[in-house]
């Protein structure tokens, strides 16, 4: 070997070895980077449950969950009211967003015509692209005081004059209140569960929609039968994930909910969630037990989502390996 | 279809060098490789020899394991977890197969190209440059000089010289594999593996291809696994016939397409099978 | 009416809530928009970007919010960004099907669609307690946990889009892994990955809960990033839910900047999305 080739052999060999490091060193980036992940959602949880301590301590969980009563002046919290309205604002959103979603979705994959696909799917992605503060300030000025002054009152005349359920619909017409808020939060989820859906709808293999085509099922027919009960599924998945997502919104919610700590019969009435209270109480919140009480609702409203969105991850990872994904 | 025949009236190869055949530098030797795919036992007790300065042709129907043992020539199915090899591969003498070899090192003196061409996302002088910047320090002329003599080996200088800052992905399918070639031997190894380099070109590509390897052929050793028997019987001095994974045949390339000694040689020449 | 009608009639009722539903949708966009510009479009004036955030019945601008949201995005991205694209190319390059690779996963889409007033909370707890106020730093590393998820998605599936085939063609010219990542995997998903980024830009332009608790608000003008800093989220929550109609008008303005940043981010990440994928 000369003198030339020894000099050339020797860089190689340094460059292997800095090659060598840096592998070992990006690796471990890498991967502290990815642990870092874990950690966050670990840290979320230990210290959710530290700051909620005292308040579960003093009332006991059962007993915080089951209480209405929220009186920050005389240390009395419960968390009744918001788990409810949580629930049942997420509820009315599901029972308009989901038929909607689904239609938009049934629009855009089957009957649109190809050239308008795309614009027609970015602009439904627009309606989840505008923040949450928009929806809550538009909530607020535009929509309530137009179901204050239109539909609350034909509501209230109509559904509400039915003995019985009508109790759902009673009460003045405030324009704000769970039904308002139910129904912003519904505009606010159809795109992703839609979304979902037709990304779901689409990977029905169109030799399956042939055959049934082929044997005369009207398109309603092949949606029904076929599409659907193929992507089930995923459609759950998405639903889920919709879900999850309106269980946790804030901004629209706060503006238009009414934040009264009080369960009423009436979807008309005001009421409060778990994340309209934390955002209207928490910096105003003098007093551990005041905050704490906060921080409880809050560990709950992760421990509701987290369970529906793992729920909606499962389901959407059988989807993936049923399609061979 | 070939019939025995029409093999046997091709062109012969060019006469050999004037040394005497088996004094010619044995620069690979294989011995008692397997490979294993989790389970599957995809090499079975190969035993070869490559030699130096020569062409080495690997032909058989799918699957029989030729693209796998040139993969295990430069290692790079350690990329993936559940495929090894057992066995020795000795390159002038050093068992690359060993474990603890430099793996990066082991690589940057044996060239690769690849069935379908990949250019990498950047100009086309960057691409010839990365193997160089790999592992050696150059000033910028030096690096120019020899990023214009590899394309010129490959036979693209002439029409990239005006482009070479250009993304290499606006080349044709044929410019970019010749790029791809260039990129190989712009690192100088000594050994060259070829998995099908023509396979996904045209015609009038694949035959500036060949022409390629019978001019590299004076400087290196090259392995070269083919589906197309003619071609195999054009460029190659030696050809190794496998067939599921075990080595059936290997032999002078004359021998094995007039008078081969195996009859599944035989039958997959003349196109009984595959 | 007999069968075949009757399908018929089913089928042409399915076609039609889907065109309502479409439309339904549709409806609600133009509606929020067009509230949106029409009251907003007064407050536009170049007062908005030259004067600070008035104290109730004075007229003023909304400088120091702009101000406060564009620094705690810009530090959210440059924290955020790393920390996803360096998490994404674990799950990408170095964890095929393992174990482990499945949970980071799996948490990272959770914490996703996780709702934001909880990652509020929680650099409540971390960062403002300790510290003892709030702090746009806080604010930032609110914002970048929201960004944290997005980029480490997009950056994993981009990645996964870049073929073996260039992986195998540079390691076969014997370059370290890290090598064939950075110079060579990032190179050919760069686009996307941009993209991603993009987007988790606009997601969080508009986030207000994270900030509640944790950046706070500041009347004034302030460049301490230890200290509370005006945002425009903030604000807008702060005004449009008083009384006082300069600052709804304040609260409109804010609302259309936010809308209109968070709009071109999309349509941007859209274009560089479908820019010629070869040149």
């Amino acid at each position: 070997m000369t003198a030339e080739t020894a000099g050339v052999a020797r860089v190689a060999v340094q460059k292997g070895r800095a090659g060598a490091i840096g592998d070992v060193v990006f690796r471990g980036l890498a991967f502290f980077f990815a642990l870092l992940v874990l950690i966050i959602l670990g840290g979320v949880m230990v210290s959710l449950v530290a700051g909620s301590w005292p308040a579960l301590r003093t009332f006991g969980f059962f007993s915080f969950i089951i209480t209405e009563a929220w009186n920050p002046v005389t240390d009395e919290f419960g968390a009744l009211a918001p788990i409810y309205g949580t629930l049942i604002t997420s509820a009315i959103a599901m029972l308009v967003g989901i038929p909607v979603a689904f239609g938009i979705a049934v629009f855009i994959t089957e009957i649109c015509p190809i050239r308008l696909k795309r614009p027609l799917a970015t602009m439904i992605e627009l309606l989840a692209a505008i923040p949450s503060i928009i929806y809550g300030i538009w909530g607020l000025f535009v929509f309530a005081p137009f179901v204050q002054q239109y539909i609350q009152p034909a509501i209230i005349n109509t559904l509400g004059q039915i003995p019985g359920i009508g109790m759902l619909f009673a009460g003045p017409p405030l324009g704000i209140g769970v039904l308002t808020a139910g129904f912003i939060l519904a505009i606010m989820v159809l795109p992703f569960i839609s979304s979902i859906m037709r990304d779901v709808f689409e990977t029905v293999p169109a030799i399956l929609k042939e055959s049934a085509y082929g044997l005369g099922a009207t398109r309603g027919e092949v949606i029904r039968r076929v599409v659907l009960p193929y992507t089930r599924v995923g459609v759950i998945g998405g639903i889920m994930l919709g879900l999850g997502r309106a269980l946790g919104e804030t901004m629209a919610v706060t503006f238009v909910i009414g934040n009264a700590h009080r369960i009423s019969a009436s979807i008309l009435q005001p009421g409060t969630t778990i994340s309209a209270s934390l955002a209207n109480e928490f910096t105003e919140a003098v007093g551990r037990l005041y905050q704490s009480s906060l921080i409880a609702l809050g560990l709950i409203l992760f421990i509701i989502t987290f369970i529906v969105l793992s729920i909606a991850k499962i389901l959407l990872l059988r989807l993936e390996q049923q399609a061979g994904g | 279809m070939m019939s025995r025949a029409s093999v046997a009236t091709m062109p012969p190869m060019p006469p050999a060098a004037s040394e005497p055949e088996s004094a010619r530098t044995a620069k690979v030797l294989i011995r008692n490789v397997e490979f294993y795919y989790d389970k599957f036992k995809a090499l079975k007790n190969i035993n070869l020899t490559l030699r130096d300065k020569r062409v080495t042709a690997f032909i058989g129907p799918s699957g029989c394991g030729k693209s796998t043992l040139l993969r295990v020539l430069n290692r790079i199915y350690e990329l993936y977890p559940g495929q090894r090899a057992t066995g020795e591969v000795l390159v002038d003498g050093e068992n690359i197969l060993a474990p603890g070899r430099d793996l990066n090192l082991l690589r940057a003196k044996i060239g690769m190209v690849f069935q379908k061409p990949t250019p990498f996302p950047m100009s086309i002088h960057d691409n010839v440059a990365f193997g160089i910047r790999l592992y050696e320090k150059l000033p910028q002329s030096e690096l120019d000089d020899r990023i214009e003599s590899a394309l010129r080996r490959a036979a693209l200088w002439d029409e990239v010289k005006d482009k070479l800052k250009q993304s290499g992905l606006g080349l044709s399918g044929g410019q970019q594999q010749r790029l791809c070639i260039a990129r190989a031997v712009a690192v100088q190894p000594e050994i060259l593996l070829l998995d099908e380099p023509a396979s996904a070109l045209d015609p009038i590509s694949t035959q500036r291809i060949e022409e390629l390897i019978a001019e590299l052929k004076s400087d290196y050793c090259i392995a070269i696994v083919t589906h197309n028997m003619q071609q195999a019987a054009r460029s190659s001095d030696y050809t190794a016939f496998m067939y599921l994974g075990e080595l059936v045949e290997f032999d002078e390339t004359e021998r094995i397409f007039t008078h081969p000694k195996e009859r599944r040689t035989e039958d997959y020449i003349t196109g009984r099978f595959g | 009416m007999d069968v075949y009608a009757r399908r018929r009639f089913a089928n042409a009722m399915v076609m039609a809530f889907s065109v309502v539903a479409t439309g339904f949708g549709l409806l609600w966009l133009v509606l929020v928009l067009w509230t949106l510009i029409s009251e907003g479009i007064s407050a536009i004036t170049p007062a908005l970007f030259s004067q600070m955030t008035p104290p109730p019945g004075n007229s003023g601008g909304l400088l120091n919010a702009i101000a406060g949201s564009v620094i705690m995005t810009l530090i959210a991205t440059l924290i955020g960004t790393p920390t996803g694209v360096l998490a994404g190319t674990f799950l990408a390059e170095y964890s095929h099907r393992s174990r482990f690779g499945e949970v980071i996963r799996f948490i990272n889409d959770i914490l996703l669609s996780a709702p934001s007033i909880i990652v509020g909370l929680f650099v409540y707890e971390i960062m403002v307690v300790p510290m003892g106020h709030f702090s746009a730093w806080a604010g930032s590393v609110a914002l970048a946990i929201i960004v944290i998820p997005v980029v480490v998605r997009t950056t994993e599936d981009m990645l996964r889009l870049v073929p073996n085939s260039l992986r195998e063609a540079a390691s076969a010219l014997g370059s370290p892994r890290w090598k064939v990542i950075v110079m060579v995997s990032y190179r050919a998903a760069i686009q996307g990955m941009l993209t991603g980024v993009m987007l988790a830009i606009a997601r969080i332009a508009g986030e207000t809960a994270p900030l509640l608790f944790t950046a706070l608000n500041n009347q004034f003008w302030s460049r301490d990033l230890n200290a509370p800093m005006a945002n425009l989220p903030v604000v807008i929550f702060q005004f449009a839910m008083s009384p006082y109609a300069d600052w709804q008008v304040l609260a409109w303005g804010g609302a259309l900047l936010i809308t209109i940043t968070v709009l071109c981010l999309n349509i941007g990440a859209r274009l560089i999305a479908s820019w010629s994928t070869f040149k």
